[in-house]
């Protein structure tokens, strides 16, 4: 049985139309996922529904075979969802440690926590250098990792990143890729949205490909740039086999 | 000299209850995003059940504040679970809070002049006309007690924020909802409970304005038009910001009513509202943009 | 808000008949209403005993139309709340009153000058004011009323909170009140006018965009600053004027009549009520709540519950109808054409 299954998912933002549209697709555990596709193909929206901030419209959402589709954020994390969002979410006011005990919330036991952020420090040294201070001094580089660690505070079954490349110069972006694979090396389920493509195929083993609130393709990260129709839909044409165009041209 | 030091002790005194009285305001803008234009109403209901109690069992406010403040807190949850989160989704949140509450407040408004009448209410006891001496300085007992009050429930809502879970979970939702969110904080749990606290707090104060100050239906126009420009003085959200703005510009109101006349008082505040849209809008500890 | 133009084969667009019969008959029925306004002190003999009334009651609700709809320019089209936008009234209403003391001039002459203070007055205060963005704008409007309400208080030359004996219309009493109603009513439709134009104008345009979202509004290069202190300052004028009338006719001025919150509270409650945003809202707002309260009044008496209702209403009105009698009734496509005036 898949670990997270998403079938006939519908959702959107407030009273604003469907960004996506009746989106199914299913994780297996301890694998690493890239969905790409171009921007408002509704990727950070189907992250956002599985987290439990946006109520999907129709469909359900399985974790384990239990549904988690519509429920509270802070309780679908308390089943091992995690996610870390685009702009990070730090808490601009408390420092390192604070958001790292934070990002521990949901654990009850101080000496769990105490061990848990002893292993993030190791795994983030630079973390550790600036344990006291404040998230909004940090470099973006930093920030990030402060993200990553916080989520790993929870321990999760799985983490799903939106677009952790973002703003990040590329030796930066280099380094938190690194630590993205190590996180799949634990056994952590990654679904990682990232615009960056060539990194997010590299760092996971299997591709979503999102456009306009559809699931258009999926296959592994390796082979899914040698599909033909990867270089339609970037070029804005349409995904219909292999017809060319006509004179009239009826593009999007 | 002892002249001003007086006056300043009397700002201060008073300063420490307005700061009750906007630290329940702020903390439910913090948290919630609400611009509560009822509170000022709520602090008027508190005062009158204060003068209930004094008037029928013969209760000290002090007293009824163990009644009153519990009671405040059960109607601000229940309130926000009937009012809120009908309009959380609505694109136009803040000002839908605004018209909300504003609708509130004419409703208890009229409630409280239907059941008291205009009249002008006060609680008196004993403590209320005397006044302690030090040395050529003459510190009003009211207004002595009613302050020492405001400091330890401030306090406790310091410690309260600082040091325990709930807390933590309190200020990180005041400091990026979608973060709390994230880190497992039950959201809608902790902004009930913020309204709750906010209507205790406004309890509390009202407890202590039925003897600081006579009381009718409509003074909670007065009432709000002054905490609101204290909290945007001292930063939208920020209750340290509250604290120290609700005691500057209670000293300050005092010294200019001294010289001009207590009329003058109310428009200190007003004046310092304006003076602080047009220096530094969000106010001396408000955050640049909220996350 | 423009209708579907079928283009026939000669190039001329011609409307569907059945919206075009439908918007001619809306616009006859404006019409025809507004010349029963104008012909309406003329009939009296019609009326008969209830004269003065009438008339009072029309001047009253023609005042409360010009009110909405003004406040409906910085409340409705911009989406910024006013919560004290009487303080424009009673400058108005003492602007005036004070020219008549000491100049001897009618302010039903005067209004206009009453209302260009207030745009002045409104400009200065927008200036500083429209620095900031949602809560910090409303508490800055109720901080604005009770302070200028305050100031007027302790105005000694403006007769404090005693107020200020203004001398008798020089009218027949018979006819005291037709004066009066034609002044209101000149002023109410210039306001309605007023919004009419702004709504149908790039300005209005640019205000709706400042509503729907500022940010955006103002990465498309539209001055928001501008644009809001402009239509802050222009909602002044009527809302003014109105006050100058007023204050007039019950030859008595006094803070306590212009700058209480209660007031502030009706004139968005009508303008809610009838529709946001919409031009005709807030006239439908205004006429419904004037007609409720009157009925109420002669029911039950005055008293406090009349808050409460208020109250009451505002609430149920944004929990439940947030668009408004217009805006709910274009929604569903009901909205007859003599209303549909965006």
């Amino acid at each position: 049985m898949a670990l997270l299954e998403v079938k006939d998912v519908s959702s959107g933002y407030g009273y604003g139309p469907d960004i996506l549209n009746r989106v199914s697709l299913s994780v297996e555990s301890g694998t690493a996922y890239c969905i790409i596709g171009p921007n408002g193909a509704g990727k950070s929206t189907l992250l956002k529904t599985v987290a439990g901030l946006l109520q999907p419209r129709r469909g359900e959402i399985l974790f384990d075979g239990q549904p988690i589709g519509g429920m509270r954020p802070d309780l679908v994390l308390a089943t091992g969802i995690c996610y870390v969002p685009q702009d990070r979410s730090l808490f601009p006011e408390m420092t390192v440690r604070e958001n790292l005990i934070m990002g521990g919330f949901l654990e009850r036991d101080r000496a769990v926590l105490s061990d848990r952020m002893e292993q993030v420090f190791e795994m983030f040294p630079v973390l550790a250098d600036r344990a006291s201070q404040h998230a909004v001094t940090m470099s973006g580089g930093e920030q990030q990792m402060l993200a990553l660690g916080r989520a790993l505070m929870i321990q999760p079954r799985v983490m799903m990143i939106d677009e952790p490349s973002l703003g990040l110069a590329p030796q930066v972006a280099d380094q938190i890729f690194d630590i993205i694979r190590r996180l799949g090396e634990l056994q952590i389920t990654l679904l990682l949205v990232e615009q960056n493509v060539v990194r997010g195929l590299a760092a996971t083993d299997w591709s979503f490909l999102l456009d306009l609130g559809v699931l258009r393709l999926e296959a592994p990260s390796d082979e899914i740039l040698d599909d033909p129709r990867i270089r339609e839909l970037y070029l804005g044409r349409q995904l219909a086999g292999s017809h060319p165009p006509t004179d009239q041209g009826e593009e999007s | 000299m002892t002249h001003t030091i007086q006056v300043v002790i009397l700002g201060l005194l008073l300063g420490g209850v307005y700061a009750l009285m906007a630290s329940g305001l702020t903390l439910m803008f913090g948290v919630m995003r609400i611009v509560n234009l009822a509170h000022g109403a709520f602090i008027v209901v508190a005062a009158y059940m204060a003068y209930l109690l004094f008037q029928g069992p013969g209760w000290d406010p002090f007293l009824s504040l163990v009644v009153i403040m519990p009671a405040m807190f059960l109607l601000g949850v229940l309130i926000y679970r009937f009012l809120f989160p009908p309009i959380e989704s609505s694109p136009r949140f803040g000002e839908m809070t605004v018209l909300l509450t504003f609708a509130v407040a004419l409703i208890v408004e009229g409630l409280l002049g239907f059941f008291f009448t205009g009249t002008f209410r006060t609680t008196d006891p004993p403590y209320s006309t005397e006044a302690i001496l030090i040395g050529d300085l003459f510190i009003p007992k009211a207004q002595l007690y009613a302050s020492i009050t405001s400091l330890v429930l401030l306090a406790g809502l310091g410690a309260f924020l600082r040091l325990t879970r709930t807390g933590y979970a309190v200020r990180a939702t005041m400091q990026n909802r979608t973060a709390a969110q994230i880190v497992g904080v039950n959201v809608r749990g902790v902004s009930t409970l913020s309204f709750g606290i906010g209507m205790a707090l406004a309890g509390a104060s009202g407890s202590l304005i039925s003897f600081l100050f006579p009381f009718f239906p409509n003074s909670h126009w007065r009432w709000i038009a002054i905490l609101l420009s204290l909290i945007v003085l001292g930063g939208l959200g920020s209750i340290k910001g509250a604290v120290i703005g609700a005691l500057l510009l209670a000293v300050t109101a005092a010294l200019i009513s001294d010289q001009f006349g207590p009329t003058w008082s109310p428009m200190t505040f007003f004046g310092a509202l304006f003076l602080i849209l047009l220096i530094r809008p969000r106010g001396l500890f408000g955050q640049e943009t909220r996350v | 808000m423009t209708k579907l133009e079928k283009v026939d084969p000669a190039g001329t667009p011609t409307r569907p008949t059945k919206e075009a019969a439908s918007s001619r008959g809306g616009y006859l029925v404006v019409i025809i209403v507004t010349l029963f306004l104008v012909l309406l002190p003329l009939a009296r003999p019609l009326i008969g005993q209830p004269y003065n009334y009438v008339l009072q009651i029309g001047m009253v609700g023609l005042m409360w139309v010009a009110l909405a709809s003004s406040w409906n320019l910085i409340g409705g089209f911009t989406g910024y709340i006013s919560l004290g936008h009487n303080v424009f009234y009673g400058i108005g209403g003492y602007a005036s009153g004070l020219i008549l003391l000491y100049f001897g001039l009618s302010p039903l002459l005067t209004f206009p000058i009453a209302g260009l203070i207030a745009v002045v007055f409104g400009f200065v205060v927008g200036l500083v004011t429209l620095r900031t963005r949602g809560p910090a704008f409303i508490i800055s409007t109720i901080a604005l009323l009770l302070m200028v309400g305050l100031l007027f208080d302790n105005w000694e030359f403006a007769g404090g909170s005693n107020g200020l004996s203004l001398p008798l219309p020089p009218f027949p009493l018979e006819t005291v009140k037709v004066p009066f109603y034609y002044a209101m009513l000149v002023i109410a439709i210039g306001s309605v006018y007023l919004g009419y134009r702004v709504a149908h104008s790039k300005f209005g345009l640019a205000l709706r965009a400042i509503a729907q979202d500022e940010t955006k509004a103002e990465v498309a290069g539209i001055d928001t600053r501008r644009m809001k202190i402009a239509a802050f300052s222009i909602s002044a004028f009527f809302i003014a004027a109105a006050g100058a009338v007023w204050g007039y006719s019950l030859t008595y001025l006094r803070p306590t009549i212009f700058f209480t919150i209660a007031i502030a509270a009706e004139m968005v409650l009508m303008a809610i009520i009838g529709g946001r945003g919409t031009v005709s809202g807030p006239v439908v707002g205004a006429i419904l709540l004037v007609a409720l309260n009157e009925i109420s009044v002669s029911q039950f008496g005055s008293n406090e519950l009349n808050i409460v209702v208020t109250g009451v209403m505002l609430l149920v009105v944004l929990m439940f109808f947030p668009l408004g009698v217009v805006g709910t009734l274009r929604e569903r496509g009901h909205l007859p054409s003599f209303l549909d005036w965006d």
